[in-house]
């Protein structure tokens, strides 16, 4: 497993064989370069050309949902958007690996060790499905590589050694997975001019290893934890209105990026050239305050951020901060480059899986299904589901959570209540925490008894860990 | 692979019935004695000749479960043609039918070709529907009618064909539209001047305006 995660090499891989019709887009403009990866829904769904189609139907918008059980009897369902784009945005992977390492014991033989992981991405695409399509088939490999950096340290018994140069697992974990989502943004770079131009997409990760879960989110999809009617985030929203401070201060620091039309100024009604020389309100990037002024000519700009909730947007244009891609994207007006004020940093989230039972849910969703859900609503729906479902569980109640938001179409796609219904791509993962628990118990408890014996267990490939005390810190 | 008609099926009737080994049988001709409770939707597709003409039939095969019946409902629209199944062997499927038709008439286009069928008649020894009963309320609701196996494979063929039939014979009367898409009839690719192909990465190129966004 180890051998076939690190053979595959990353930014090599490519798929050269679909050549897809040319973009509409205005900003992107490459028609002549092949696609990376051919255009597909995600690997775990395997559906055939016929299939795809039949998923893209903007009238009925079908849930699909995978054929085949995924691990921990996980849930995924999802559905197309009713007619902004021809084709599911969205993408979605999970992958399972292995992080292992040969020790020699003080008899001279050989322990192998190895800690499984399991991982869940979403990956919501603008402007084109590239960057998603990219980082649905690369960013674990570049994750699986930063873990492998890190494992030495993380097999290192950090209470009993107190090593200075070591840090904390958790710490660890979430430094691969940081770096591994800087490195895929710089790959979508490097790609830019090699393929076709790739649009952007948000990243929404879930790893679960060493009896913890990490969520790691850049971008307006989100995470929450689930347990009966009631949910704990596991991740907040990258959207201009919730980096207004981020963003404002490097419009500040570097007015350069602006251009001519912008200002980091946030004003309480956009000035108009007849209020020249009228009192208005306003603040700077650092403020939080308003205060007062005069309005000269300069403040006739456009603030870097407009518009409030899910339709605010930097420089009128894109309404999601962070992520992958989006090199080539440009203001609407005046051209100008956002890139500099997106980001592909993300927010790492730590959750110990103590006590769970089979109603502990971890959902992952696109906005698709944040637009009209929120998380006590997705509780109840999940609650409910897992209430009615005698089999299948988690992916009957993956289907109803998008089938719920994504209503039906009578005039237009409307809730049960009657109120405008998502239109977007709707993706979500059920993920219940119970299995891997269970599994995770198994293999300390596995690992105690295999120390115990460890003379006996020297070359064979079991997995392992390395103790009770290591598995534990 | 090209075809001329393109025509979109919806598969309904009670949970255990038979429909997805329906859809199993005539898609991929083999028979899976234990299958699954069906979660929403599944879906198939195949090719089939009519008048020598190839026509493609995309299948979706729904869920009987009550729990999924608000979703379920909504794959009416834009169908064609509908199979409706009862299992002869279970009388509260056949009792059911008359719930499913309502639901049919209700949610789907009014041209919709609806085909009764009686499946598992294989298990002539539990039968409790009589054929003549099946054909009765097919002749009461004018509905055409076929007993099949989907374990045999008897008559699954001619269900899905005959219903095409009949669909491609209401085309031929003009009694669908189709030029609109909502009867569940496309016009294949190289009658129609759009080609929806799959795209490359990068492909769709955002958002074009939507009607309900």
């Amino acid at each position: 497993m180890f051998n076939r995660f690190k053979s595959a090499v990353i930014g090599v891989v490519s798929g050269l064989e679909a050549n897809g019709p040319a973009i509409e887009g205005t900003q992107y403009n490459k028609v002549t370069l092949a696609p990376k990866f051919p255009y597909g829904r995600p690997h775990f769904l395997s559906l055939g050309d016929d299939e795809v189609q039949m998923s893209a139907d903007h009238k009925l918008r079908p849930i699909i949902h995978p054929s085949k059980p995924l691990p921990y009897d996980t849930g995924y369902a999802e559905c197309v958007n009713a007619g902004k784009s021809r084709w599911n945005e969205d993408q979605a992977v999970y992958r399972q690996g292995v992080l292992s390492k040969t020790i020699q014991n003080e008899a001279g033989t050989f322990n192998k060790y190895a800690v499984p992981y399991t991982y869940y991405g979403i990956f919501d695409g603008h402007a084109g499905v590239g960057a998603a399509l990219c980082a649905a088939h690369q960013l674990h490999h570049i994750i699986h590589e930063k873990l492998v950096d890190a494992q030495d340290d993380i097999w290192v018994d950090f209470n009993e050694k107190n090593s200075p140069t070591t840090k904390p697992r958790d710490l660890l974990i979430i430094g691969a997975l940081e770096s591994a989502f800087s490195e895929m943004d710089q790959l979508l770079l490097e790609d830019k001019n090699k393929y076709q131009a790739a649009g952007g997409c948000t990243a929404l990760v879930a790893l679960f290893i060493l009896g913890k879960l990490y969520v790691a989110n850049a971008g307006d999809s989100r995470a929450i934890i689930c347990k009966g009617d009631t949910f704990l985030p596991m991740s907040m929203d990258f959207t201009p209105e919730n980096e207004r401070d981020r963003i404002r201060r490097l419009a500040q620091e570097q007015p350069l990026l602006l251009g001519k039309e912008y200002t980091s100024k946030e004003y309480l009604a956009q000035p108009k050239s007849g209020d020249l020389g009228k009192t208005v309100m306003f603040r700077d990037a650092y403020m939080k305050g308003w205060a007062y002024k005069t309005l000269q000519p300069d403040d006739l700009k456009i603030s870097v951020i407009t518009g409030q909730g899910k339709r605010s947007r930097v420089m009128g244009t894109i309404g999601v901060t962070r992520g992958f891609g989006d090199h080539d994207l440009t203001a609407v007006y005046q051209k100008m480059p956002i890139k500099p004020f997106l980001s592909s940093h993300p927010e790492v989230q730590v959750y110990k899986i103590a006590s769970t039972d089979d109603k502990e849910v971890l959902i992952m969703g696109t906005d698709g299904l944040w637009d009209v859900v929120d998380g006590y609503k997705a509780a109840e729906i999940i609650d409910k589901s897992l209430n009615a479902f005698e089999d299948k569980k988690y992916v009957s109640a993956a289907t109803c959570l998008v089938g719920y938001a994504r209503g039906s179409l009578t005039n237009f796609w409307q809730l049960k209540s009657g109120k405008p219904a998502s239109c977007d791509d709707i993706s979500v993962f059920v993920i219940p925490l119970l299995p891997y628990k269970l599994e995770y118990q198994e293999l300390v408890s596995r690992s105690v008894v295999n120390e115990s014996n460890s003379a006996s267990t020297t070359t064979n490939n079991e997995i392992v860990c390395e103790n009770e005390n290591f598995l534990s810190c | 692979m090209s075809y001329a008609y393109l025509f979109k099926y919806i598969i309904i009737g009670d949970t255990g019935v038979g429909k997805s080994c329906l859809l199993l049988q005539f898609t991929d001709k083999r028979f899976q004695p234990v299958h699954d409770l069906t979660i929403g939707v599944e879906f198939g597709a195949r090719m089939i000749t009519i008048d020598s003409k190839q026509i493609k039939l995309q299948i979706w095969d729904t869920a009987g479960q009550e729990a999924f019946r608000s979703i379920t409902r909504s794959y009416y629209r834009g169908a064609a043609g509908a199979l409706l199944v009862y299992d002869i062997t279970r009388r509260e499927t056949f009792n059911h039918l008359t719930t499913w038709l309502d639901d049919a008439r209700q949610h789907s286009n009014s041209n919709m070709v609806i085909m009764l069928i009686g499946n598992k008649s294989d298990l002539e020894s539990r039968r409790e529907v009589k054929k003549e009963e099946g054909e009765a309320f097919a002749r009461e609701h004018g509905l055409v009618f076929m007993e099949t196996s989907a374990k045999t494979a008897a008559n699954v063929e001619e269900a899905f064909i005959n219903t095409a039939k009949e669909i491609y014979e209401k085309i031929q009367e003009g009694v669908f539209d189709i030029n609109n898409e909502a009867n569940g009839i496309k016009i294949g690719p190289q009658h129609s001047p759009t080609n929806p192909s799959l795209p490359g990465a990068g492909g769709s190129g955002g958002s074009q305006g939507s009607a309900c966004c």
